[in-house]
């Protein structure tokens, strides 16, 4: 029985998922679900459905909780506690000038999430952080930086994020991670096949199960190429094939995710990964959250087709250019 | 019995045998383990529906360097009957999209791209149908509905690849869409619609590896009764074959944003 | 804790773990802290688009000319889920908008607060301690 279940509406109780998460601690992966025997008409464990990964854990355990894996029951219902306070937009967006989250119910106080008594997402290294770039990596992002340097924040559409110029968001992962906000996804699942359809920005991982190895090295994507199998009740996908622009906290081309998707109950998929990329860390590292049902469906975000926002940033940028421009001219003795 | 009686009897049999074997049975298609017609797999279509849906001979692309590569091939339409029944006011907008189609063509700027269209283009799609709903995930610029088997309730808004609800009807899946905005067209040849688009499409497999695909398009807006177009679509039966990715928005940025580049030594 | 993020490290692509990743974001370039707004005026379409919806709404200055204004505001997706629908802002509906303007001085800006004439918050009212959810404009 939930201990922490609260009702505000419809959308907004939570669920435990404590003990699954306790068991997790001695053998990252094996997650006992012996209690979820649902299966989809040709016999797969039924993950279908629609799914929020919204969580307050951060990914990497705070500095003043060193050694501390776990809450307490109290100090967790303390961090929820913390947590039922929405976050203006200066605090998310960092400006005041932004519409209010919450107003449009896009604060992750109005979407359910798991409870979940660990300090970090990170379970592996066990001191909850992600382990140190390799020399490799540090230069890679060095000379990253440096062409960025050459570039100002504005001359066009490629000095602007994946996110924002709406070709990919970061948290679609793999590893998937949740993103400020319509952290949903759905999945659906066919003979042979399961499906993860991100809703922003409307990608789908299609993962066949059906064995056949990778995509040869010179086709790579974004999201990587992905290949699933079940070992009992555990959806585990294999991620390579990842493309140049992949940079999931320092990562690169070559980096591998190991995914792990185990139905706890009615309202719970515990989402697990493993990331290894010996070109970027000196060792692989895992991470575990719960995803939550949410009630559906996955609503179009056509982000593309509306990125009004990018004409607009582009076209100041221009103005102010010249507005500079003019002013120098003008000082300048001729 | 008198022998008169004998012998219509075995004339009515014969003509019932051969009136049955002159009408082939209707191709079933395999069941899913939930009992309905298994539609899964990556289809394709085969036609230049995408280039104009109806008849249209070869011509000149409109990019002089591409030559031959970017011509435009010539086709028979997909659209019964030949004609797109649009009012007047429409025909004349239909051509005026056509004389500006190289920017104004959706397809272009790797909008999405709407139903029928995201069907025919010339990249393919992949069925995965659950039990409770069937998703259609197209290559193209990641294009993706989720089909309900059940009332999902009223569309709150317009999208661009609409509402959909699905039902099975025998062997087809039957797909109604509404909620569409006015941005896409049926083709590269400037064909469109308004908001009050409706689409019943009908998917029937045809053979293993074959679907037959029917659009009823309906919009009082725009034209002046429904018309339908309908073509066959292929399954991609090659070992491991696999949905790319097609992002195709950076393709596009020059296009739309180019105008807005900072410009060198300013 | 509270970080405020760079332009220069977004533009890196790099993703600051203490906060969770932002799809994308304007970091306040395009709308300006040192130009605040505040609107009264009539709401003439709600564009229920992403990854920003807008309400454009005609404003009336003092001189009686009329502007129409186009205010930013979230992706709808979440009032979807809840219910709202392109009717729960029809036109016609008076609104007042607290926000900032476009650095450029256009007639565009981003609006921070939202209420009806009543003082009563549009959608599920703002963050801002003792905002009353609007239960009152679901239709």
């Amino acid at each position: 029985m939930d201990i922490f279940e609260k009702s505000r509406a419809s959308e907004l109780f939570t669920s435990v998922i404590a003990l699954s998460l306790l068991c997790a601690i001695a053998a990252p992966g094996q997650v006992a679900s012996k209690t979820w025997t649902q299966r989809t008409p040709d016999g797969q464990p039924d993950l279908e459905g629609y799914w929020s990964n919204v969580t307050i854990t951060p990914l990497e355990r705070p500095a003043e909780l060193a050694g501390k894996e776990f809450y307490t029951q109290q100090e967790l219902a303390d961090q929820e506690k913390k947590a039922e306070v929405p976050r203006s937009a200066e605090e998310i967006a960092g400006t005041i000038a932004h519409y209010d989250f919450h107003q449009y119910g896009l604060d992750r106080t109005q979407t359910k999430h798991g409870l979940n008594v660990r300090t970090s997402l990170i379970v592996d290294p066990p001191d909850g952080k992600i382990p140190p770039l390799t020399p490799e990596a540090k230069k890679r992002l060095a000379k990253l930086a440096e062409e960025r340097k050459k570039i100002g924040p504005y001359d066009g559409p490629e000095s602007r994020g994946l996110g924002e110029r709406c070709i990919v968001m970061a948290h679609e992962g793999p590893p998937m991670l949740p993103p400020a906000y319509n952290a949903n996804l759905q999945i659906q699942q066919g003979p042979g096949y399961i499906a993860i359809l991100h809703e922003e920005i409307h990608d789908t991982r299609i993962i066949p199960l059906d064995g056949r190895p990778h995509l040869g090295p010179n086709i790579r994507e974004y999201l990587g190429d992905s290949r699933g199998h079940w070992e009992g009740n555990t959806l585990v996908v294999d991620t390579t094939n990842f493309n140049d622009k992949t940079n999931f906290h320092g990562s690169g081309e070559n980096m591998h995710v190991i995914e792990r998707f185990t139905r706890v109950d009615a309202e719970t998929i515990l989402y697990q990964f493993t990331v290894e990329d010996p070109t970027t860390w000196t060792r692989p590292w895992s991470a575990e959250l719960p995803m939550t049902k949410i009630k559906g469906p996955i609503y179009e975000f056509a982000c593309h087709e509306g990125n009004f926002d990018m004409v607009n940033n582009l076209t100041q940028a221009r103005e102010q250019e010249a507005k500079a421009a003019e002013e120098a001219a003008k000082k300048s003795p001729k | 019995m008198s022998w008169r009686a004998v012998l219509s009897t075995i004339v009515a049999i014969l003509l019932g045998a051969i009136a049955a074997g002159a009408q082939p049975t209707p191709y079933k298609a395999p069941r899913t383990a939930d009992g309905h017609p298994d539609l899964n797999g990556i289809w394709q279509a085969l036609n230049t529906a995408n280039w104009d849906i109806q008849d249209h001979s070869t011509g000149a692309g409109a990019v002089v360097s591409l030559g031959a590569a970017g011509a435009i091939p010539p086709g028979q339409g997909v659209v019964e009957g030949g004609e797109i029944p649009y009012q007047p006011w429409a025909l004349a907008k239909k051509k005026e999209n056509f004389a500006k189609r190289l920017t104004a063509d959706p397809e272009i700027k790797c909008y999405l791209p709407g139903v029928p269209r995201a069907t025919y283009l010339p990249l393919p799609f992949q069925i995965i149908q659950g039990a409770r709903s069937v998703m259609i995930a197209y290559e193209y610029a990641d294009a993706v509905r989720n089909i309900p088997l059940s009332n999902p309730g009223e569309s709150p808004a317009p999208a661009w690849m609409g509402w959909s609800v699905g039902r099975w009807d025998g062997d087809t899946l039957v797909v109604d869409v509404t909620s569409f905005n006015e941005d896409t067209w049926f083709d590269r040849a400037g064909d469109f619609h308004s908001d009050a688009l409706h689409v019943v499409e009908r998917y029937t497999p045809r053979s293993p590896d074959t679907l037959i695909y029917e659009a009823t398009i309906e919009d009082p807006k725009v034209f002046t009764r429904p018309w339908k177009m309908s073509m066959p679509l292929y399954r991609h039966v090659e070992k491991n074959a696999q949905l790319l990715e097609f992002k195709c928005v950076e393709y596009a940025e020059e296009l739309i944003y180019g105008h807005l580049r900072k410009k060198p030594g300013k | 804790m509270r970080t405020i993020i760079s332009v220069a490290a977004i533009s890196a692509g790099l993703l600051l773990t203490a906060l969770p990743a932002l799809p994308h974001h304007a970091f306040g370039s395009e709308f300006d802290v040192s130009k605040p707004l505040k609107l009264q005026g009539t709401v003439t379409k709600w564009e229920l688009v992403n990854p920003h919806s807008w309400i454009r709404m005609d404003v009336k200055g003092p001189d009686g000319t009329v502007v129409n204004w186009m205010i930013e505001g979230g992706s709808p997706n979440s009032l979807f889920r809840l219910g709202f629908n392109k009717n729960s802002l029809p036109p016609g509906t008076e609104i007042i908008v607290e926000g900032y303007q476009a650095k450029d001085g256009s007639n565009r800006g981003v609006g921070a607060k939202l209420t009806f004439t009543d003082g009563r918050q549009l959608f599920l009212g703002g963050s801002a301690p003792g905002a009353n959810p609007d239960d009152g404009s679901k239709k």
